[in-house]
């Protein structure tokens, strides 16, 4: 019986009642107690435990009944405005409290949603409890929508956009109002499959085409009256406001585009509408340095698409043409001095690096733009080109030209890698610094087979002559060559010369000490260096002289001594190489000379005649040396630059190599002396080699076309393992793969890959696809 | 003219006497590069040059220890490549004779 009391007590009839006033003040945001808050979840409880079958539609009924109710009275408040803004701001007031208590309402009756969704699908009860699916929220939602919302959405909407615009103008206002819409049309959509279908046809679009209208507007005139300097600011501040404001204004949630439609939208019409007029700006600003202004048009043209590429193409035309322009301006002094070429080079490179870290903040593309740009002025052969000779069968020599650069970076490390003044002036970390630049700009050069020519002759002769300034730089030089990505054979050469110099200084220390106690004086009187001819040896270089007996003697005793060592190996002399240091005793004194071994054989000719004059012819006789190495031998004893007393005369006036005849008559010069501040000194030590040792006369030619011939190995090699691996290939993925494994060696011309193609077609390592010329196939 | 330049060195030796040569060596540095006293250049094994280490030597950075072998046929390679050859056959991979090791480089 009291059961069935309570169970009385527990219809909707007997609850509603007291829930009513609760519901209803908490609609009005009016104040309700803790115990009126407690009260309305147990009497929604009770309702639907105890009258499980009818309670609960009728709570729902009865709630929806107050809801609407409750809206109809803020309709009528709202409807009252007919001012638009007044409208938007009565509305928003309304919206605004009822949009919060949407939070709260729902709260006490999850109860009765569980039991009203656990009829319909009673397996999934417990997702309906998520605030955003609440069935009593959306009860209200959907009643704000079709009571209010959905009559006069397009005049809030508009009211909006105008306050939006009027913010643009610059007034102020209350940013609360605009919000509202926007989460009006948010959270009212009805939509369940695209929530922000709605809001995005709406209010989204409006609000877009607001932006555009106001900047189509706006921009041009701007543009118009303040020039595009002054405009490209304009742009960007706005762009950033506009930015800002979306990110006010429009919906941020997850998976909603609209800040990015916004932003597009503007870039669109502040940015892509003006492209032209902007880029026309860029050249001028990137000569000019204008770095702060680059920065802004950068990051402006970096937001359209494909506004970056003529800003590329702006900066690469720039380093090009300042670059070569500098380059000829400066050609008198570049041409003829290695060091300054170098500096002027990395004095550009940094330039151009400054401009590029300043304006573009060292953006990835404008990296490679210098890159692509300073390539083509290193590699350029305006200012000076080295020819490079093609040797065609039977038809003669053509030349193809080839920047200098190689060669002139290769003269500039020996510069510095030798004693030389500049070497002396510098500090170890200045070297250092330096040696790295030059690989800096080595790293740009196309044709690196060049200087690895240059540089290993240079290395030859310091480490002959002795000249090294530091032989730990000498080898990390070497190392920081295979670090750059010289190729490891050539590495791997340099390296086992220095290996070399260290077994002969080894090999000679034995000799001293086998021939220590030879009355001859051998030991003290002879050095050798006997070297690998596979790492040393260049094919030109061996010229074979007549030795003078007072050396040829030694020869038989160092090849005994070097056979005793080793077995299986032959000696080859290369007395092109050698040298040594000889005692002149005239009338005026003793002068130590240090000489070639070629000046010593002409000088020796002189022992047993020492006042007579030789012709040419005898000398030619007596030293059996080639005629141009012979002419040049005499010159460098005739003409020692900054000597006033020569060590050789000639009776003729002989200014170069065609000027001497068989008959002209040499005599050695018995007035000969050193003099210091213009006293005549009777002892002294002069050097005789200066730079005639290690460079014949034809070597220089024959290393350019040694070069070519490499080349045309190289290519022939790069192209069977590029056939053996694809077996089939196009000619045009031919070309791109052989650049690719040349690269770090020479850049191969097209006519050079094509000859060599037709050379390995004609020896049957491969043939042309029958039905398809420009495809290649291996034959194995 | 033996005779002389004995003269020539003693003259050298006493500083005060004038010599009576008018040039004298006090030193030479003399240069000579070194091969491998070989009929072919390129090892028939590794198809490298016997003057560079072989390739498995270039490899492994043993430039230095890579030497040649000649046979009793005087065809010569690289030592290392010929001591795993004649694991496999005996032969010269030349001349298809019995392959006896005449000398080993050094």
């Amino acid at each position: 019986m009291a059961m069935l009391g309570q169970q009385g007590q527990c219809k909707f009839e007997d609850k509603w009642p007291s829930m009513q006033p609760t519901v209803l003040k908490l609609l009005r945001q009016e104040p309700v107690t803790r115990d009126q808050w407690q009260d309305l979840f147990w009497a929604v409880h009770s309702v639907c435990m105890w009258d499980e079958k009818d309670g609960p539609p009728k709570i729902y009924d009865a709630l929806q009944r107050d809801i609407l109710e409750f809206i109809k009275q803020a309709q009528s408040r709202v409807l009252t405005h007919k001012d638009e803004s007044a409208l938007l701001r009565a509305y928003i007031a309304e919206w605004g409290k009822f949009f919060t208590q949407c939070n709260y309402l729902p709260k006490p009756f999850n109860q009765l949603e569980a039991n009203l969704l656990g009829k319909l699908h009673s397996s999934m009860p417990k997702k309906t409890q998520s605030g955003e699916e609440s069935l009593v929220r959306k009860l209200m939602l959907d009643s704000w929508n079709q009571s209010i919302f959905s009559n006069i959405k397009q005049r809030l909407q508009s009211s909006a956009m105008k306050l939006v615009r009027d913010e643009r103008y610059g007034d102020t206002f209350e940013t609360q109002l605009v919000i509202g819409v926007r989460e009006s049309y948010v959270n009212l959509s009805s939509d369940t499959e695209d929530k922000l279908k709605i809001y995005r046809e709406n209010f989204e679009k409006a609000y877009l085409q607001a932006a555009e209208e106001f900047y189509k507007q706006n921009a041009h005139e701007y543009l118009t009256n303040n020039g595009v300097q002054n405009y490209m600011k304009y742009a960007d501040q706005k762009l950033k406001e506009e930015e800002s404001r979306a990110k006010r204004y429009l919906e941020t949630g997850y998976g909603c585009q609209s800040v990015a439609a916004l932003t597009e939208t503007c870039v669109r019409v502040l940015v892509t509408d003006f492209k032209e007029a902007i880029l026309h700006e860029c050249a001028p600003m990137i000569k000019n340095k204008e770095t702060e202004k680059l920065r802004l048009m950068f990051s402006l043209m970096d937001r359209t698409v494909d506004g970056i590429s003529p800003m590329l193409a702006d900066l690469e035309a720039h380093i090009v043409h300042q670059g070569l322009a500098d380059m000829i301006a400066a050609a008198e002094t570049i041409t003829t001095d290695s060091e300054k070429y170098v500096e002027q080079l990395l004095d550009l490179f940094n330039r151009f690096s400054t401009l590029v870290r300043e304006a573009f903040g060292d953006d990835p593309r404008f990296l490679t733009s210098r890159d692509k740009a300073y390539k083509t002025v290193v590699n350029d052969t305006s200012v000076f080109k080295l020819e490079i000779p093609i040797k065609k069968q039977g038809i003669g020599a053509k030349t193809q030209p080839e920047s200098k650069c190689p060669e002139l970076l290769a003269n500039y490390c020996d510069m510095l890698l030798r004693k030389t003044p500049l070497s002396k002036k510098l500090t170890s970390e200045d070297v250092e610094k330096k040696l790295k630049d030059v690989l800096l700009v080595l790293k740009y050069v196309q044709n690196k087979d060049v200087f690895m020519r240059y540089h290993k002759a240079h290395l030859t002769r310091r480490l002959i002559l002795d000249t090294s300034a530091d032989n730990e730089k000498e080898e990390n030089m070497v190392e920081w060559l295979r670090e750059v990505g010289m190729p490891a054979d050539f590495v791997n050469k340099l390296a086992r010369m220095f290996q070399d110099i260290k077994v002969s200084e080894d090999l000679n220390s034995e000799f001293k000490e086998e021939h220590r106690n030879n009355n001859e004086g051998i030991a003290d009187a002879i050095n050798i260096k006997i070297l690998n001819a596979g790492a040393w040896a260049r094919t030109s270089e061996r010229v074979s002289v007549t030795l003078p007996m007072e050396l040829e003697d030694y020869i038989p005793q160092v090849e005994e001594f070097y056979r005793h060592k080793h077995s299986g190996r032959k000696l080859q002399w290369h007395h092109l190489m050698s040298n040594g240091i000889i005692t002149f005793c005239n009338d005026m004194g003793r002068y130590d000379l240090e000489v070639t071994t070629f000046q010593m054989a002409v000088l020796f000719a002189w022992n047993q005649r020492p006042r007579e004059k030789l012709s040419y012819e005898s000398l030619r006789l007596a030293t059996e040396l080639p005629d141009a190495e012979l002419r040049r031998t005499l010159l460098s004893l005739l003409f020692f630059p900054k000597i006033k007393r020569q060590v050789m005369v000639a009776d003729a006036e002989v200014k170069g190599p065609k000027d001497i005849h068989d008959g002209t008559m040499f005599w050695v010069n018995q007035e000969f002396s050193l003099i210091k501040n213009g006293k005549v000194q009777k002892r002294g030590k002069l050097n005789l080699i200066g730079r005639l040792q290690l460079s014949t006369e034809k070597s220089k030619e024959e290393d350019n076309e040694g070069i070519m011939q490499l080349r045309i190995l190289r290519v022939q090699e790069a192209i069977v393992k590029i056939m053996k691996m694809r077996k089939k290939i196009t000619n045009a993925a031919l070309q791109t793969e052989l650049v690719e494994i040349l690269k770090n060696m020479f850049l191969p011309s097209k006519k050079l890959i094509k000859e060599q193609i037709e050379w390995l077609i004609e020896h049957k390592y491969m043939r042309r696809d029958e039905d398809n010329i420009n495809l290649f196939i291996y034959m194995a | 003219m033996a005779e002389e330049m004995d003269v020539d060195r003693e003259a050298d030796k006493e500083t005060s006497s004038k010599p009576e040569k008018m040039f004298t060596l006090k030193k030479w540095n003399l240069v000579a590069m070194w091969s491998w006293d070989v009929e072919c250049d390129t090892c028939a094994i590794c198809r490298v040059q016997v003057m560079d280490a072989c390739l498995r030597c270039q490899s492994e950075n043993k430039q230095d220890d890579c030497v040649v072998v000649w046979g009793d046929c005087n065809h010569s390679f690289h030592n290392c490549c010929m001591s795993l050859w004649v694991k496999q056959n005996n032969r010269c991979p030349l001349c298809q004779q019995e392959w006896v090791v005449q000398r080993i480089g050094k």
